[in-house]
């Protein structure tokens, strides 16, 4: 692995985390080194969007330890987490339906003040995502996903995070839009942001990631980089649809 | 997601026979025939019973407000928003009277009196209602809608036992200091002092709400909160805080109304808000809960109808009618019209 030497801008220890009395996640360790995108890849109901929901507070872990730059994080509050760096796009989008655009990208800077700064980024956004210039007045609810997904993202990035969490940023949307938000993840890390990013296309994930994670039924069963994840014999039949 | 809400009800409403409609239609134009006739026959009373229904219709609105503003957030019937209304009208008349020895034949003393009163029944009202949620309802948070809901209704009886403990079954009575006298006439009707009076407090409120609900950071943290909790976390949002925030908001619009509405009737009763809360709730749903302007809307039109009901001479059921009257039109509107008169479900105001 590449990443020797090197402290993680996020670490997860043994996290465990419930729903009630389900056992969501039953002991996840991962790491994140800088400029890295890893991914964590599994079947649907693995435990990726409850690991991604215990990194920001939504979902807090009942054991484990999580340390994002050093600092553990395991109980910070959830709307605390945002000021620290980490800013997620999450599963399902949740974009404010009833807000526009750029009232949503607004919202992705809500707890910082400096408004040259939050031009500037909302400018960055808008070249990322022309498109979302397009549709800068239109009410977030009524665009189709992938510029739903857009927006999701440049929400994320309005917060000008040093982690960013992508949830299946490609679900649901046409291939043509699946491989440029692809485009616009390696281009958002080259611009130096770390990336977490769970995924059910193993195939595009593998890609875009420099490692990646398998999570099965709350565990990890696999970690390794991300070219030899995509040789490995066992992701190749689960994931990648190899007989 | 505001396109999956509004399309079905815009696909019902394309689709629903029009025979309801075309009744409905006819009801309408009954109602302003018959509103027609008596402005035909006694314009005086019509004009000034016209002018008692926006005055009760202001204090409708501030309380109509509050049941928006906690539904648009947190998607709860706060069953005991009447109540705060009503210890509002108790806090006034103990703080004017007690505090500030309130009384008749003051001059122009009052108006210092009845402001520092406002002020003072307002922030009253506005913690007792950041402290019910505080305590009733945010334990609940997340768990099956029907238990806040009954929480509210239990919520309400403790409040009217509090009002019942503190100041008796009778009616207590606060000064008549708002005077009666005229300010101008139209059409031989005089427009009072005390009539002016509550529209000029209203209005203020009323603007002061819109601009923190749609111009300040904390009202864009309101919004946020309401459209999506968890999103707002994310966004760095103290969902906590901003719902707290919005029940002392609520709150002191309550202490408001409480305020006008001792003054201008001068009674206040243990039970009194639970039947001006079912009015103000009614108008809320009449303009579209959720939505700041239709809540208002309503509570104009509700104010309206209760005046004519009870002033008109031709062929008015009168007061005894009231309240099936307003329920009626709650029922209606529950059943062919649920997003209420001004659409969209958003406390932003549309
Ligand atoms: N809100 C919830 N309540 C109860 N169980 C949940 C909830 N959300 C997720 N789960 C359960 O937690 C497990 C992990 O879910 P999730 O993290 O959403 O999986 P993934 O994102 O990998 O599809 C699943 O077994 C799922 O059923
Ligand atoms: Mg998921």
């Amino acid at each position: 692995m590449s990443t020797n030497g090197r402290t993680p801008i996020l670490q997860l220890t043994d996290v465990h985390t419930y729903y009630g009395a389900i056992h969501a996640l039953k002991g996840i360790s991962l790491e994140v080194y800088e400029g890295e995108i890893v991914t964590l890849l599994g079947a649907n109901g693995a435990g990726k969007s409850t690991t991604l929901r215990s990194i920001n507070g939504l979902n807090r872990p009942r054991q484990g330890s999580i340390r994002f730059e050093g600092r553990d994080i395991t109980t910070v509050a959830a709307h605390q987490i945002v000021k620290r760096g980490i800013a997620q796009s999450p599963e399902g989008r949740r974009l404010f339906p009833r807000m526009t655009v750029v009232e949503n990208l607004e919202m992705g800077a809500f707890q910082r003040n400096d408004r040259p700064g939050i031009r500037e980024d909302m400018d960055r956004v808008f070249e990322l995502f022309p498109r979302l210039q397009e549709r800068r007045d239109q009410k977030a609810g009524t665009m189709s996903g992938g510029e739903q997904q857009m927006c999701a993202i440049g929400r994320a990035l309005m917060a000008r995070p040093k982690l960013l969490l992508l949830d299946e940023p490609s679900l649901g949307l046409a291939p043509i839009f699946v491989e440029r938000i692809f485009e616009i993840i390696h281009q958002i890390n080259e611009q130096g942001t770390s990336i977490l990013l769970v995924e059910q296309n193993a195939l595009m994930a593998l890609d875009a990631a420099h490692r990646g994670y398998v999570l099965e039924t709350g565990h990890i069963v696999l970690a390794d980089d991300a070219k030899a994840l995509k040789t490995n014999e066992q992701v190749r039949k689960t994931y990648l649809g190899e007989t | 997601m505001a396109a999956d809400a509004s399309a079905p009800t815009l696909a019902t409403r394309l689709r629903r026979p029009s025979a309801v409609g075309a009744l409905g239609g006819l009801f309408v134009l009954a109602l302003l025939a018959w509103l027609a006739v008596n402005a035909e026959r006694t314009p005086a009373d019509f004009l000034e019973v016209f002018l008692i229904g926006i005055t009760t219709g202001c204090v409708y609105a501030l309380v109509a407000l509050g049941y928006t503003l906690v539904y648009g957030i947190l998607e709860l019937i706060n069953f005991a928003h009447g109540d705060v209304f009503m210890l509002g009208g108790m806090f006034s008349i103990t703080y004017a009277t007690h505090f500030f020895g309130l009384h008749t034949g003051q001059g122009v003393l009052i108006i210092p009196i009845v402001f520092a009163t406002l002020l003072l029944a307002m922030i009253s009202c506005g913690l007792i209602n950041a402290a019910i949620e505080f305590v009733a309802y945010r334990p609940l948070r997340g768990k099956p809608r029907l238990a806040p809901l009954i929480t509210a209704i239990g919520m309400s009886f403790v409040i009217q036992d509090v009002g019942l403990i503190w100041k008796g079954p009778n009616y207590i009575t606060a000064p008549d200091v708002f005077p009666r006298s005229k300010v101008f006439s139209i059409g031989g009707v005089d427009y009072t002092w005390n009539k002016l009076i509550v529209v000029v407090i209203t209005i203020p409120v009323l603007l002061g709400l819109l601009y923190l609900v749609q111009r300040t950071r904390q009202g864009k943290a309101m919004r946020a909160t309401a459209q999506d909790m968890d999103a707002s976390a994310m966004m760095g949002i103290n969902v906590n805080r901003t719902i707290s925030f919005t029940f002392l908001i609520a709150g002191g619009l309550a202490g408001a109304a409480g305020l006008l509405y001792s003054l201008y009737v001068t009674t206040v009763r243990y039970d009194q808000g639970f039947q001006l809360g079912l009015i103000a709730f009614t108008a809320a749903v009449l303009g579209g809960v959720g939505n700041l302007p239709g809540a208002v809307l309503g509570a104009i039109l509700i104010g309206l109808i209760q005046a004519f009901n009870e002033g008109l001479n031709w062929h008015a059921p009168g007061s005894d009618w009231t309240q099936s009257i307003v329920f009626s039109i709650l029922i209606l509107i529950l059943v062919f019209r649920p997003e209420g008169l001004l659409g969209e479900r958003t406390p932003e105001g549309g």
